[in-house]
C-alpha cells in the first residue's frame, strides 16, 4: 500500500510556518514543517513521497543551497519556492534547477495550492514510473543470458532466421527462447516486448 | 753773505724769516715814484702791448700770465718782470691761500719761476695788506729768505691784482742795479697792466671754467650716449628674441613699431605694420574697450599702465587673449612702449582645468544621487521583507478560515487559534513599522544652519538625471531673505528628494501638458520657512491625509512609506508636513521649517 504523500514546509518565520500549515492542511493534505534546511536535510528522506514548500531566504543554508545538497543526494522532491522579496536571477536559477514554482509573499492561496498540486502529481507520477521500472527489471533479470541476446536482437528489428544465422544455431532454437524471454517478462506481443526492452535500455543509461 | 746764498737757497724760505733785520718802512720808497723825473708815455707801444696781450688771451690762455711778464718787462725797460698769486694748492688763486706762487717771470729771474714767497712775511704780502701799488728797495734787507734770489733786487715795484674783487696776487717789475729807477710813468703802466691782467686772468677763469664745464658735460655726454647704447642693445636683444611681444604706439592709436613676436601673434604681416593698418583700438574688441580707457587714464596719471589681461582681434577676426603693460617713453608725452604676452597657452590650460573640475563635480553629484536613491532603495527592501513575513501569515490563516468557512468545516476552536494568529501578525506588523520610524527619528540628526534656497538646489541637482530623463520643466521660486533653518542636512534632502521625486513620478504619465516641477521658498506669515514643491501631475484624491499613513500608495510598485518617513522627519524638525491640489492640474506638497534665529541667538 503506497504512503500518504507529505507536504514539507520549510521557513524560518513562525508565523508563516504555521499559517502554511494551517492553509494546506485545509485541502486535507498532511503537512510537516520545518525551521532549517539543516533539519529538512536530516528529516527528508527520498523514499517519502510529497513535495516540498520552500522560503528562499533562511537562516544557514538557503532555500537555493537546500535545493542543490537534495539534488546531490538523489532526493528529487519537487520543490514550490516561495520569497518575500524575489529577483529575476534568483527565480531563473531556481526554475532551471527543476523548481515547480516560485511565489513572491504574500500570494494567492489558490496559487500555492494549485503548485502544491502540480508538485505532488509529478511526484506520484514519477514514483509510479520508478516502481514499473524496478518490476521490470526484476523479470529481466530471470532472463537467461541467451534469452537477453536473442531479445535485444528481436527489439533492433531482426528476423528469427537472421537471428539464427548470427547465432548459429536454428530458427526453431530461436523461437523457443523468445516465447521463454516474452513469457518471463509477461509481454503480450512483440511490439509490447519491443517497447519493455527500450525503456530499460533508456532508465539503465539515465540511473 | 753772498758766498752762503748757493748753499741756502735750497733751505725752505720759511726756515729764514727769524732773521729778518730792517723795518717795513726802511725798505719802501713808494714815494720816491711821483717825486722823480718821469718819462713821457710811450702810448703807441703801450696799445700794442695791450693788443699782443689781448691775442695771447684769444689765442693760447694758458700763457698770458708769460705774455704778461714779457710785457711788462718790455715797457717798463726793467730787468725782471713776472707775477705772484695767492694760492692754496699752487694753482688756483685763491684769497685764503698761505703763499704767493711765482707761475711767470720773464728777464733776470725768469730761472726763477715756481718759485714764491710766504703770505705773512713778504713784499707781496704788504701790498694786498696796503692794497696800492708799492716800491721796495732791497727788500731783501726785511726778508732774508730772498737773499739767494740772484741777482738782488735793487729796486721793485708791486701793483696789486684782483680776481673776482678780491685781491689774489700782485704783478711786478724789478731793477738789479741803479742805473734806471722807477718813476711814475712806470707807476702808471703797472696800474693800468694789473688792471688788464686782472680781467684778462677773469676771463681766463672763465674760460677754464667753461672748458671744465664742457669737458665734464662732454664727459656726462658720452657716459649717457655710452649707457644708451648698452640699453639700446639690450632693448634690441629683448624686442628681437620675441619672447615677447614688443610695440611702441602713440595714444592716437598707431602701432608704430612692433616684433615679430607680435605680429605672429595678431597675424598681421611687416606690411601692414609699415602702412599704418595696425591700430590699438581696431585691434581692441568692443568688450574690452573699458580696460583700454582705464589703462590710458593710467598713463596719464602715472605715465604707465600695470599689467592687465585683455583680448586682441587676429587679422582673420579670431581673438587672442593676452597680457599687456607699458609706459609712455616721457611723462606726459604721446609716445610709449608696451610688451604683449600671448595667454592663449595659459587660457587653454585654464579652461581644460575648469572641465575637469566640472566632470569631477558632475561624477560626485551622480554619485552622490545614486548612493543616495540606492539608500532608499534598499530601505525599502529591508522594509518589504520585514512587512511581507507578518502579511503573508495574515493571508494564509484568513484564507485557511475562508475555504474551512466555505466547506461548513470551521471548528471555532480553529478559528480561535488562527484570529489570534492573525490578530499577532497584525501587531507585529504594525510593530515593525513603529520600528522603522523610531529608528529613523533616533538616527542623531546632525543639525546644523542652513539655507534652505542650497539645499534645494542640491537635491535639484541630485534629481537632474531623472528630470533631463522625463523632460520635465523646473521652476525655482526661491525667497530673498537670507533667513536660516537648524535642521539635519541630509534629512531635509531625504524629504526634498522625495517630495521631488513623487512630482516627476506623477507626471511621467502626463502627454498632454507641459510637466512642470515648480519648487518654491518662502516666509509665511507665522515667519517660518514654508517650501511648496508643486507638479502638473496626475493629481490627488480628495482624501489627502491618506498619504501619510503607512502603506497606503497610488503607485504600482510603491511601498506606502515614503510620505510618512518623510512627515516624521518634519516633524522631528518641529514643522508640518501637508498635501493640496495644485491648480489647474497636479499637487502641491508643503512643509513648513521654524526659523533658526531664536536658536542662533542661544
Amino acid at each position: 500500500m503506497p504512503r500518504t504523500p507529505v507536504v514539507f514546509v520549510v521557513d524560518d518565520d513562525p508565523s508563516v510556518r504555521s499559517s502554511l500549515k494551517f492553509l494546506i492542511s485545509t485541502v486535507g493534505l498532511e503537512v510537516e514543517t520545518f525551521e532549517s534546511a539543516e533539519t529538512a536535510l536530516q528529516e527528508l528522506s527520498p523514499e517519502a513521497p510529497g513535495c516540498l514548500v520552500l522560503d528562499v531566504r533562511l537562516r544557514g543554508l538557503s532555500g537555493l543551497d537546500l535545493q542543490g545538497e537534495l539534488a546531490a543526494r538523489n532526493c528529487q522532491v519537487p520543490i514550490v519556492f516561495i520569497t518575500g522579496h524575489g529577483d529575476i536571477p534568483m527565480t531563473v536559477r531556481a526554475m532551471k534547477a527543476g523548481a515547480v514554482e516560485f511565489l513572491t509573499k504574500p500570494f494567492r492561496d489558490q496559487d500555492l495550492l494549485d503548485a502544491i498540486r502540480t508538485a505532488l502529481q509529478r511526484d506520484s507520477a514519477r514514483r509510479e514510473h520508478e516502481n514499473e521500472m524496478r518490476e521490470l527489471q526484476q523479470r529481466f533479470d530471470l532472463l537467461t543470458s541467451r534469452e537477453r541476446e536473442v531479445v535485444s536482437l528481436v527489439a533492433a528489428g531482426k528476423l528469427n532466421k537472421q537471428i539464427a544465422d548470427q547465432l548459429g544455431t536454428a530458427e526453431n532454437t530461436i523461437k523457443v527462447h523468445r516465447s521463454r524471454a516474452m513469457e518471463k517478462l509477461r509481454a503480450d506481443s512483440l511490439p509490447d516486448l519491443v517497447r519493455m526492452i527500450e525503456k530499460l535500455k533508456e532508465f539503465s543509461h539515465a540511473g | 753773505m753772498s758766498s752762503g746764498s748757493t748753499s741756502r737757497a735750497h733751505i725752505p724760505l720759511e726756515n729764514s724769516i727769524t732773521e729778518a733785520g730792517a723795518s717795513l718802512e726802511s725798505i719802501l720808497c713808494t714815494p720816491e715814484l711821483q717825486r722823480r723825473p718821469s718819462r713821457p708815455p710811450d702810448y703807441e707801444k703801450e696799445r700794442r702791448a695791450l693788443v699782443a696781450l689781448m691775442s695771447a688771451l684769444a689765442d693760447s690762455p694758458t700763457t698770458i700770465f708769460e705774455t704778461l711778464a714779457e710785457t711788462i718787462l718790455d715797457i717798463t725797460q726793467c730787468d725782471s718782470a713776472g707775477l705772484s698769486l695767492l694760492t692754496r694748492d699752487g694753482k688756483k688763486p685763491d684769497a685764503c691761500g698761505k703763499r704767493f706762487y711765482w707761475p711767470a717771470i720773464a728777464g733776470m729771474w725768469n730761472p726763477h719761476i715756481g718759485g714764491g714767497t710766504p703770505r705773512d712775511f713778504g713784499p707781496c704780502g704788504d701790498v694786498l695788506d696796503q692794497n696800492r701799488t708799492l716800491l721796495f728797495r732791497h727788500f731783501e734787507r726785511r726778508y732774508p729768505y730772498l737773499r739767494p734770489v740772484v741777482p738782488a733786487a735793487e729796486e721793485c715795484l708791486l701793483v696789486p691784482f684782483y680776481v673776482a674783487g678780491e685781491a689774489v696776487g700782485t704783478i711786478w717789475a724789478i731793477m738789479h742795479n741803479d742805473s734806471r729807477k722807477f718813476d711814475a710813468e712806470d707807476d702808471r703802466v703797472m696800474a693800468s697792466l694789473g688792471k688788464f691782467a686782472s680781467s684778462a686772468y677773469q676771463a681766463l677763469v672763465h674760460i677754464e671754467d667753461l672748458t671744465f664745464q664742457i669737458a665734464e658735460r662732454e664727459k656726462a655726454e658720452a657716459e649717457v650716449r655710452k649707457l644708451a647704447k648698452g640699453l639700446e642693445a639690450k632693448v634690441r636683444r629683448l624686442v628681437d628674441a620675441n619672447v615677447v611681444g614688443i610695440v611702441m604706439w602713440n595714444v592716437e592709436g598707431a602701432i608704430t613699431e612692433a616684433n615679430e613676436a607680435f605680429l605672429q601673434m595678431v597675424q598681421y604681416s611687416r606690411e601692414d605694420l609699415a602702412h599704418g593698418r595696425v591700430r590699438w583700438p581696431d585691434l581692441t574688441p568692443p568688450k574690452w574697450r573699458d580696460s583700454d580707457e582705464r589703462a590710458l587714464a593710467e598713463l596719464r596719471a602715472t605715465g604707465i599702465f600695470q599689467a592687465f589681461e585683455k583680448e586682441f582681434f587676429r587679422k582673420d577676426g579670431g581673438r587672442v587673449p593676452v597680457l599687456l603693460g607699458g609706459a609712455l617713453f616721457e611723462a606726459n608725452g604721446k609716445e610709449g612702449v608696451a610688451f604683449v604676452l600671448d595667454l592663449t597657452e595659459q587660457k587653454r590650460a585654464q579652461e581644460r582645468l575648469q572641465e575637469t573640475q566640472q566632470t569631477l563635480y558632475t561624477t560626485q553629484v551622480e554619485l552622490a544621487r545614486v548612493s543616495r536613491l540606492t539608500a532608499m532603495g534598499e530601505l525599502t527592501a529591508s522594509i518589504a521583507h520585514e512587512v511581507n513575513q507578518p502579511l503573508t501569515a495574515i493571508t494564509n490563516n484568513g484564507n485557511a478560515c475562508l475555504r474551512l468557512l466555505a466547506n461548513h468545516n470551521l471548528d471555532p476552536g480553529v478559528l480561535r487559534e488562527a484570529l489570534d494568529e492573525i490578530v499577532a501578525d497584525g501587531t507585529r506588523a504594525s510593530a515593525v513599522i513603529s520600528r522603522i520610524r523610531a529608528f529613523i527619528k533616533k538616527t542623531p540628526a546632525q543639525k546644523s544652519l542652513l539655507h534652505i534656497n542650497d539645499v534645494i538646489q542640491e537635491v535639484l541637482d541630485l534629481a537632474a538625471h531623472e528630470i533631463q530623463e522625463n523632460k520635465i520643466l523646473v521652476e525655482r521660486q526661491f525667497t530673498h531673505s537670507s533667513t536660516l533653518v537648524l535642521a539635519d542636512r541630509v534629512q531635509l534632502q531625504q524629504v526634498l528628494l522625495n517630495l521631488i521625486m513623487n512630482a516627476i513620478e506623477a507626471m511621467t504619465a502626463v502627454t498632454n501638458r507641459a510637466r512642470v516641477l515648480c519648487v518654491q521658498s518662502v516666509i509665511d506669515k507665522c515667519s517660518d520657512v514654508l517650501v511648496a514643491v508643486r507638479d502638473s501631475g496626475i493629481g490627488i484624491s480628495a482624501d489627502r491625509d491618506r498619504f501619510f499613513t503607512p502603506f497606503f500608495t497610488t503607485k504600482a510598485n510603491g511601498m506606502g512609506m515614503g510620505l510618512p518617513i518623510t512627515r516624521s522627519l518634519i516633524e522631528g524638525h518641529g514643522g508640518r508636513l501637508w498635501a493640496e491640489p495644485n491648480s489647474p492640474n497636479g499637487a502641491v506638497f508643503s512643509f513648513t521649517l521654524p526659523v533658526a534665529s531664536g536658536v542662533a541667538h542661544a
